[in-house]
């Protein structure tokens, strides 16, 4: 098992290389390659989210890629919220998750707050709904939620009341970090070899499994 | 100067303010310094928003191995053979352990909380599905896993059990062949209250009902799982185990006793805990595994289970089949309350609880009410499933109790035709009884049950929803209205040292509060948070009683090394026992502070007073001649009094005289839609009462997460076995917790009726509604359907 490539890796705007294994997971590499133990793992099925990271913009379950399928990809972990343009000190979802009490054993935070980012990042006045939806991929066991949901609303006022800069667009030490089009990124496609649905969701191939942060919850929410 | 027991206030139902006595609830907004009752934001945020936390397995060492367990795909299988030669040759294996390597340690088996003997690993018979069987040690987790993937092991697949029921006939297979004199499965049995009493008041009820009810398995399952990093130093001869640890104290004595190794040359380090919820209380196999392994390799070694594991194999919560019965005038007094409990304990009695009670605190049955008799009885069994049994906020079997008794007042409610709130108001212990003796032994301390049930009525709506109710009914809609109560009493915070032990050690907890030369403060607890906000809450305590700003407080804790003896964090105790203690170390601070404060204002020291307002001490008389604990600290060190050593520090183990009993009333109302049975919150309401709050924001914070705990058990959770004890419900993709889109926004409220023992008049509510939810969403759920006779509906 000593099969290793060596893959590039744009993470938290920062270009980083590194010798994985085919079947290293990308969350092992974040944590234990680049040190980044921000990242969690809660689970070993795809349904807790607290492995959420951003890949190219887009909020993934990072225990569910290898490594080696990031190759080229741009990969933001929490880790990086305090750097971005929008940050006075903490980002607005950090502020929001401290002020209105989002947080207890901290552990689900991570994924939580990369969950929150890639929603704000697509839909910067989400309601409730929409941000119970857009979370329903990340379990939390100590909050029961209420508090998160405020803390996400909270970072998107703060985040409206900010004087647009730059257009809008976010940057991370300069680097553009809104989600690349197809044209300014060669990056293999990370979901390679994995089906994507037409809506342009990501599903693992496993019956019945996680589909992914957003559509976690469609095969969950029934139970009640 | 006391600083101990005249301190205390005594209250009945109204706290009494004195000088030194702590804070009054009426100015509980608090004095601007993040003292009582003020929402401070937590201290400890920042490192977890922004990555930084410190959990297990973020821990790296030079040289760090991994651990990874192989364990049985059978649940009751004879071990015929182990070979290890293939895993041995995989390239980065370091050693594979079996029983045989353990015992020649002597750490082949292990001793429980609860006087049983479990295997670490088995070479023998294993008992339950996932049972740890070897070990690989390896320099990569991904290693580790091939490794244990070529451990072969042969085995003879038995017959298994799996409920308590089928354990106890008189034809199932013995499970714990191993123990001399174990004839079958049963373990103990168990009773409680006055037998006689209460089938005499049965006899001569005008109404008696009986319900059977299962409280089904569930799993704590908090978001990190169970793990470690074991690291021998053989310069020192001293082990450093870095574990998910609720109670880091009693596990190093618990590690020295099961290791031989001496206690002073145990450390174990609680860092951040990713949730606990009582999953992290016991010692797992795969800790000692992992220390045996150090100790051999002289390398750190690191084991972290995967989830799956988690559910499989650690403790699991519930698993109690009850009877219950209540007896009753027609007009709704009820005058006794009898139950019969079939308890499921797994392969091992390894329950983790103080050990005189073998079902915990169940005997806190009779619940709320004033009730003349009561009788309880429990047989407990061994089964072919994972060890467990109390964990998951349950406050040692209060859960289950709760449970019994307040579904059972709603089915007498029923059977009488009486509208659930009047009948608990007619039964309700009255606030002058307190405190209160109980038929089965408890001494509640303090109480306004009606008060409580009334804010949450209020807030319910429940006239309107008992109109909605009766309309829906009468039109034959499609989505009926249930509106659920549960008027609970919880008991936390053991405990007495008389009655409480853990493993023989008396259930108390410490604080240990250094004030440094430039007036701030370290304080070390016993106690253990795993997100519950001690670095917060605690740190106000000693804001409130030093007059310090809350900033200037350090908390630490989980250093065995550095950190006082405690029992830590489990059972709702926290703040019952170490909050008590911080208090009274803080209140032994501030008898030094006075003295000095006398000898730098020169004034003789009884005209010295202490203004919790402002956090000085003045001259009686002439508030401007006064003094901070910043100017008293920097005299402590520099110029302190002739009759006092020099530094300004305390140290207190609070033995509490009784437990506190928070309560509440919570009423759900759901809508459930005939075609599907799809339940939907229509209103969630809680209404707790913690005595005084130290943090509401916090408490805020507890309730919602425990009442969501309470949704996935009501709705949800199950840890299901089929019938060859394969766990099915062993795995997130089985074992459902509750999404964002589950659980609706809770509406909370509170009524303040202080501990009168409690040195601030603060009770523990971190379990409260976990406990006090489930029959309140039950009793919703079968209040929509009893127009059609149902009285019960099971959760699972």
């Amino acid at each position: 098992m000593t099969d290793t490539r060596e893959i590039e890796l744009t993470v938290n705007g920062t270009e980083r290389s590194i010798e994985v294994e085919p079947r290293r997971l990308l969350v092992h590499a974040i944590r234990e390659d680049l040190d980044l133990t921000g990242t969690h793992i809660g689970c070993d099925t795809g349904n807790c989210g607290a492995c959420t990271v951003l890949l190219d913009g887009e909020p993934i379950k990072s225990c569910l890629l290898f490594a080696a399928q990031a190759d080229g990809s741009e990969v933001m972990t929490v880790e990086a919220m305090e750097d971005l343009p929008e940050s006075d000190g903490l980002h607005p979802l950090q502020e929001g998750f401290h002020e209105e009490h989002g947080l207890q054993c901290g552990y689900c935070t991570p994924g939580m707050i990369m969950s929150g980012k890639a929603l704000l990042d697509e839909n910067p006045d989400p309601s409730e709904e929409e941000i119970r939806e857009a979370i329903s991929g990340n379990l939390c066991r100590c909050t029961g939620y209420q508090n998160i949901v405020k803390s996400i609303e909270y970072a998107a006022e703060e985040l409206a009341a900010q004087p647009a800069a730059d257009g809008g667009t976010v940057a991370v030490d300069g680097n553009d970090s809104t989600p690349p089009t197809e044209a300014d990124t060669d990056a293999p496609d990370p979901f390679e070899g994995y089906e994507v649905a037409d809506d342009g969701e990501f599903t693992c191939g496993a019956e019945n499994c996680c589909g992914g942060p957003s559509t976690d919850a469609e095969h969950r929410g029934d139970n009640v | 100067m006391s600083s101990e027991t005249d301190d205390v206030p005594v209250a009945d139902t109204e706290y009494q303010h004195d000088e030194d006595g702590g804070p009054d609830p009426e100015k509980h907004h608090g004095h601007g310094r993040g003292g009582m009752g003020e929402e401070v934001k937590r201290k400890e945020d920042k490192r977890f928003i922004t990555g930084r936390g410190n959990y297990v397995d973020d821990i790296k060492k030079p040289g760090m191995l991994h651990c990874e367990i192989v364990r049985s795909p059978h649940a009751h299988a004879r071990i015929e053979n182990i070979d290890t030669s293939r895993a041995m040759d995989v390239d980065g294996v370091v050693a594979v352990l079996t029983a045989e390597d353990l015992a020649a340690h002597e750490l082949a088996t292990m001793p429980t909380l609860m006087d049983d003997t479990q295997d670490v690993l088995v070479n023998d018979k294993v008992k339950f599905q996932s049972q740890e069987v070897a070990a690989v040690i390896a320099t990569d987790r991904y290693i580790a896993k091939d490794g244990a993937e070529k451990v072969d092991v042969d085995y003879e697949v038995l017959d298994p059990v799996v409920t308590a029921e089928e354990a106890l006939e008189a034809d199932a297979p013995l499970i714990r062949d191993e123990l001399e004199d174990q004839e079958d499965n049963h373990i103990f049995d168990w009773d409680v209250g006055d037998k006689e009493a209460t089938d005499r008041v049965f006899e001569e009820a005008d109404v008696t009902v009986e319900e059977q009810m299962e409280y089904q398995r569930l799993h704590p399952a908090p978001i990190e799982t169970c793990g470690c990093v074991a690291d021998w130093d053989p310069g020192k001869d001293k082990i450093t185990v870095h574990l998910t640890s609720q109670a880091p104290h009693a596990h190093r004595t618990l590690f020295s006793q099961v290791s031989g190794i001496p206690e002073h040359k145990v450390r174990i380090v609680s860092p951040d805990i990713g949730g606990g919820f009582g999953n992290k209380v016991p010692i797992y196999p795969g800790y000692v595994v992992a220390a045996a392994a150090s100790v051999v390799l002289e390398q750190p070694v690191k084991w972290m289970e995967e989830r799956s594991e988690n559910i499989q194999t650690t403790g699991f919560a519930r698993d109690y089949d009850m009877t219950g019965e209540l007896a009753a005038t027609e007009d709704g007094i009820i005058k006794g309350v009898r139950t019969d409990v079939l308890a499921n304990h797994g392969a091992y009695n390894a329950v983790a609880q103080p050990s005189k009670f073998p079902a915990g605190f169940f005997n806190i049955f009779t619940g709320s009410y004033d009730i003349e008799a009561a009788y309880g009885s429990l047989t407990a069994a061994f089964t072919n499933t994972a060890p467990g049994g109390v964990a998951y906020r349950c406050s040692f079997r209060v859960t289950e109790a709760v449970y019994l008794i307040e579904r059972m007042v709603k089915v007498l409610a029923q059977e009488l035709d009486m509208d659930p709130a009047e009948i608990r108001r007619r039964n309700f212990i009255q606030p002058e009884q307190f405190p209160y003796e109980s038929p089965t032994g408890w001494n509640y301390d303090s109480g306004d049950y009606e008060k409580a049930l009334d804010l949450a009525l209020d807030m319910a709506d429940y006239d309107h929803y008992r109109e909605e109710q009766q309309r829906r009914i009468e039109e034959d809609a499609d989505k009926l209205i249930g509106i659920g109560i549960s008027s609970f009493t919880e008991v936390v915070g053991a405990g007495p040292g008389k009655s409480c032990d853990i493993a023989g050690i008396e259930m108390f907890d410490s604080a240990d509060i250094r004030v440094n030369p430039t007036g701030n403060a370290v304080l070390r607890v016993g106690v253990q948070t795993q997100g519950q906000g001690h670095e917060t809450t605690f740190a106000q305590i000693v804001a409130e009683e030093l007059g310090m700003d809350v900033e200037n407080i350090s908390v630490e804790h989980g250093d065995t090394d550095t950190d006082p003896y405690g029992l830590g964090t489990y059972g709702s105790r926290s703040t019952p026992v170490a909050g008590a203690a911080t208090a009274v170390a803080a209140r032994k601070v501030r008898d030094k502070a006075k003295t000095i404060a006398a000898n730098e204002l020169e004034a003789a020291e009884e005209d010295i007073e202490w203004d919790r307002e402002s956090g000085h001490f003045h001259v009686a008389g002439a508030p401007d001649r006064s003094i901070t604990i910043t100017e008293i600290a920097a005299s402590a060190y520099m110029h302190h009094p002739s009759s006092e050593e020099p530094g300004l520090e305390a140290v207190n183990y609070y033995d509490p005289p009784e437990m506190t009993y928070p309560f509440g009333s919570y009423i759900v109302v759901v809508e459930i839609d005939r075609e599907t049975g799809e339940v939907d919150f229509e209103k969630f309401v809680a209404v707790d009462d913690c005595g005084n709050r130290i943090n509401p924001m916090v408490i805020e914070g507890q309730i919602h997460g425990g009442l969501a705990q309470g949704i996935g058990t009501a709705m949800m959770e199950h840890v299901t076995y089929d019938e060859n004890g394969n766990c099915t419900g062993g795995d997130f993709m089985n074992y459902l917790l509750p999404t964002a889109n589950e659980i609706p926004n809770f509406e909370t409220g509170y009524t303040v009726t202080p501990s009168p023992h409690h040195p601030i008049g603060a009770k523990g509510v971190g379990e409260s509604p976990t406990v006090g939810s489930p029959p309140a969403i039950v009793n919703a759920v079968v209040d929509a359907m009893a127009h059609a006779g149902t009285t019960h509906v099971e959760m699972r």
